[in-house]
Parts: C-alpha cells; sequence; structure tokens
C-alpha cells in the first residue's frame, strides 16, 4: 500500500486548509470527500437484509407439479444421510456376513471333518412307502438315516457325513425288506450262512475325494 | 512278589478286562436276543483276551439282531468274525513282527479276507508298507480280485504303484483304472489291461470311492 501524502492526509482531518494543497493533491481531496459524504448519508443495512429484499421482489415462479413428478424429483434430488452405528451392532453385523460367506454351502449337512467324507445313498424302489440305511455307521439302528423321494419318482436318496473307511450297510425298504443298495460298487457276504450280501462302502476322506 | 501284590495285579487286570467287554456288552444289551446274549459275551471276552479288536465283533451282532437273524445263526456269524480276527492277527504278526499287532490292521485285515483275499496276498501287501493303514490297499485288491483279475498280478499293479508313490486311498484308483481298462471297447485282456495301467502310473485318474 502506498502511503497518503501527509498534507492531504492533514487537510482530511482538518488540521490544514484544504486551499493550501497544490492542485494535483486538491483534486485528491475533493474525491474522498465526496465518497466519505456519500458513505454518511447511506442507511447502516445489513447484507442478509439486502438480500432478502431482493428475494421479495423477485419471487420465484411457482411451479405446479403432481405427485409424481415431486416423487421422482425427491428420488433423483441427492440427500445427506446421517448413519449412526453402534459398535455392538456393527460387530454383530460383521460377524453374520462372515459366517455367511465363510461357511461353505453344504445342503444342510454338516460341514465334513478331516477323517470324515460324504456319502451319497440312491435306490430306485418304486412304489415304496419308505427307505432307510442302516449299517455300521450308525450300529445298525432303525430311522437313524431316512432316504428321500420328494418328487415321487421312485428314486430315493439321501447325504451323510461319516467317517473314512469302509462301512456295511443295507437298505430297508417298507420298514421290512433288506436289499442290498443295487448300486453299491462293493458286496460282502454278511456272515450270517444265508448268502446274503451287504453293500460295502469306502468313505474317502474330503481332503482326498476328487 | 508278594501274594497282596499279585491279588491286586490279579484284580486290577479283570477290572480291565471287565471294562472292555463290558463297553460292548453295554451296546449290545437290549438289542441282541437273551438267548444269543452269553455265547457273544464270552466270545467278546475271549477277543479281548486275545488283544483282538471287539468293535467288529459288536458290529456283527447289532447286525444279525437287526436283520433279526435267529439266535444260533447270530452267534455263529460273530464267531465266524472272530476266527476271521484271530487269523488276521497271524497275518498281520508275520508281516509287521517286532511289534504289537495294531488293531486296525488286525481289523482291515479280517475284512480283507472276509472279501475273499487270500492270506499270502494280504501279506505281501502287508509287506510292502507295514506302518501304513492297510485298509485302501487291501480294498483294491479284493476290488481287483472282484472284477477277475489274476489275485498275485493285481497285488504286483498295487506294490509297483505304492512304489511309484500312491498312497492311501489314491491306490483304490488303481483299481479303478484297471477295470476301466478292462470295460474298453476293443476287448483288453486282464493282464493287458494290468500293463497298461502299470504303465500310467502315477498317474491314474482319481475317481469316486
Amino acid at each position: 500500500m502506498s502511503p497518503i501524502d501527509q498534507r492531504l492526509q492533514e487537510a482530511l482531518d482538518g488540521e490544514r486548509d484544504p486551499g493550501d494543497l497544490p492542485t494535483d493533491l486538491r483534486e485528491s481531496y475533493a474525491l474522498l470527500s465526496a465518497a466519505a459524504q456519500m458513505l454518511k448519508a447511506m442507511p447502516p443495512v445489513s447484507v442478509a437484509s439486502r438480500v432478502m429484499a431482493e428475494i421479495r421482489q423477485n419471487p420465484a415462479p411457482v411451479q405446479s407439479e403432481g405427485p409424481a413428478r415431486r416423487l421422482i424429483r425427491w428420488l433423483r434430488g441427492g440427500r445427506a444421510v446421517t448413519v449412526r452405528l453402534r459398535p455392538v451392532w456393527t460387530l454383530a453385523l460383521a460377524a453374520g456376513l462372515a459366517t455367511v460367506l465363510l461357511l461353505p454351502w453344504s445342503d444342510g449337512l454338516p460341514t465334513p471333518g478331516v477323517a470324515q467324507g460324504i456319502a451319497k445313498f440312491v435306490g430306485h424302489f418304486p412304489g415304496a412307502r419308505s427307505v432307510e440305511v442302516v449299517g455300521s455307521f450308525n450300529d445298525w439302528s432303525r430311522g437313524a438315516l431316512a432316504l428321500n423321494d420328494d418328487d415321487h419318482d421312485g428314486i430315493w436318496h439321501a447325504d451323510a457325513v461319516l467317517p473314512a473307511g469302509q462301512h456295511e450297510y443295507m437298505f430297508v425298504v417298507d420298514g421290512e425288506r433288506w436289499v442290498p443298495d443295487p448300486l453299491a460298487d462293493r458286496y460282502v457276504d454278511d456272515g450270517f450262512g444265508a448268502g446274503q450280501q451287504n453293500s460295502l462302502l469306502i468313505v474317502r476322506p474330503v481332503s482326498a475325494q476328487p | 512278589m508278594s501274594l497282596r501284590l499279585v491279588l491286586a495285579l490279579a484284580v486290577a487286570v479283570t477290572a480291565a478286562l471287565g471294562a472292555q467287554t463290558g463297553n460292548g456288552s453295554t451296546r449290545l444289551g437290549g438289542r441282541v436276543p437273551a438267548a444269543a446274549l452269553p455265547a457273544i459275551d464270552s466270545i467278546l471276552a475271549a477277543a479281548v483276551a486275545e488283544s483282538l479288536p471287539t468293535e467288529p465283533l459288536v458290529q456283527k451282532a447289532l447286525e444279525g439282531s437287526a436283520k433279526n437273524i435267529p439266535a444260533d445263526r447270530l452267534v455263529n456269524g460273530v464267531r465266524r468274525g472272530f476266527l476271521q480276527l484271530r487269523q488276521a492277527r497271524v497275518i498281520v504278526s508275520r508281516a509287521v513282527p517286532g511289534q504289537a499287532p495294531p488293531e486296525g490292521h488286525v481289523a482291515a485285515v479280517a475284512a480283507a479276507l472276509a472279501r475273499g483275499l487270500s492270506g499270502p496276498v494280504v501279506e505281501r501287501l502287508l509287506t510292502v508298507a507295514p506302518n501304513e493303514p492297510p485298509g485302501p490297499a487291501l480294498h483294491a485288491a479284493a476290488d481287483l480280485v472282484a472284477h477277475h483279475f489274476d489275485p498275485d498280478s493285481a497285488a504286483d499293479l498295487l506294490v509297483d504303484a505304492h512304489n511309484k508313490g500312491l498312497r492311501g486311498v489314491r491306490l483304490l484308483d488303481v483299481a479303478v483304472a484297471a477295470d476301466h481298462e478292462l470295460q474298453r471297447p476293443g476287448g483288453r485282456t486282464p493282464s493287458e489291461a494290468l500293463a497298461h495301467v502299470r504303465a500310467m502310473l502315477p498317474n491314474v485318474r482319481p475317481g469316486r470311492p
């Protein structure tokens, strides 16, 4: 900023007669004095008051919109959203998501352990009312593992998680008829002297299943 | 050794034996016909006394009961299982000398005998890998024999597979591969099928059990 001439300053302060000033300073004095008079003449109005006055003088045109148009405009417009999270619920949500993402889908079967595998039992028994698998993996207990035929096409099936290794088994049809699995890869004499055979299943541990 | 020490040892051994047979008997109670239970109990006690695994015998008794097998045939079936376990232990002792026959080995060998494998073939396969669970190799051999392969040739193939690094259930894939070769259109003889699989080793395709 360039400093104001000392003589001009004294004249503005009333300490010097403006007539004593040189011609160029006299012109400056006249301009500054006029500006000061104008500022004194203006009423003190705030910026806000002036803006509101301007708005009142020039109101925005009111558009008549239907509800659909207003809804579309509301949907398309940006909205500030404030989300307040409680840490405990956030952690619970994260744990739930991790459970869903990390656990394998297994059609309702429990996840096999290292020394377990999944066995699939399938049999064609048209007209049967019930089919179950009974074998060494369930102590030859009845009612432990039932096969299902949900679409009633005569093909009964069930999946089970079993210990890896060999298991002898048979199907029990309608609660009374013992039959070997016709699709089994192996059979072994049951040892009771009537020449009946058990089906033999070898369950591979999941780590060895292709 | 004092009399008191001898008596204490006798009580301890009796209690231990009772605990082992009791486990099997407890599982049989209420399921095995009363007429068969005493004979089965005595077979189980003999198995314990000879350090044979009892689980296959318990399973055989439960199986026979579930199938409503008459008591005499049920007992005979369990006794047959006991004799197979006894024979299996002899084979294991020969193939794996210098240690008590592992129960898992004995049970696996008994199962292989029940499937029709001969003692010498079983013993040969045990000798190749005495410290590995023998079940898969024995089942692979039994699978090959069931598909009419020569038992000794089948054992040869499995020994080759073992020597080329195949272990455990992968040995079952060797039997599956040989069976596939046998059924291939064009007709291979069993020996041709085995030779073809031997040439592929160890690259046999992993298959389902």
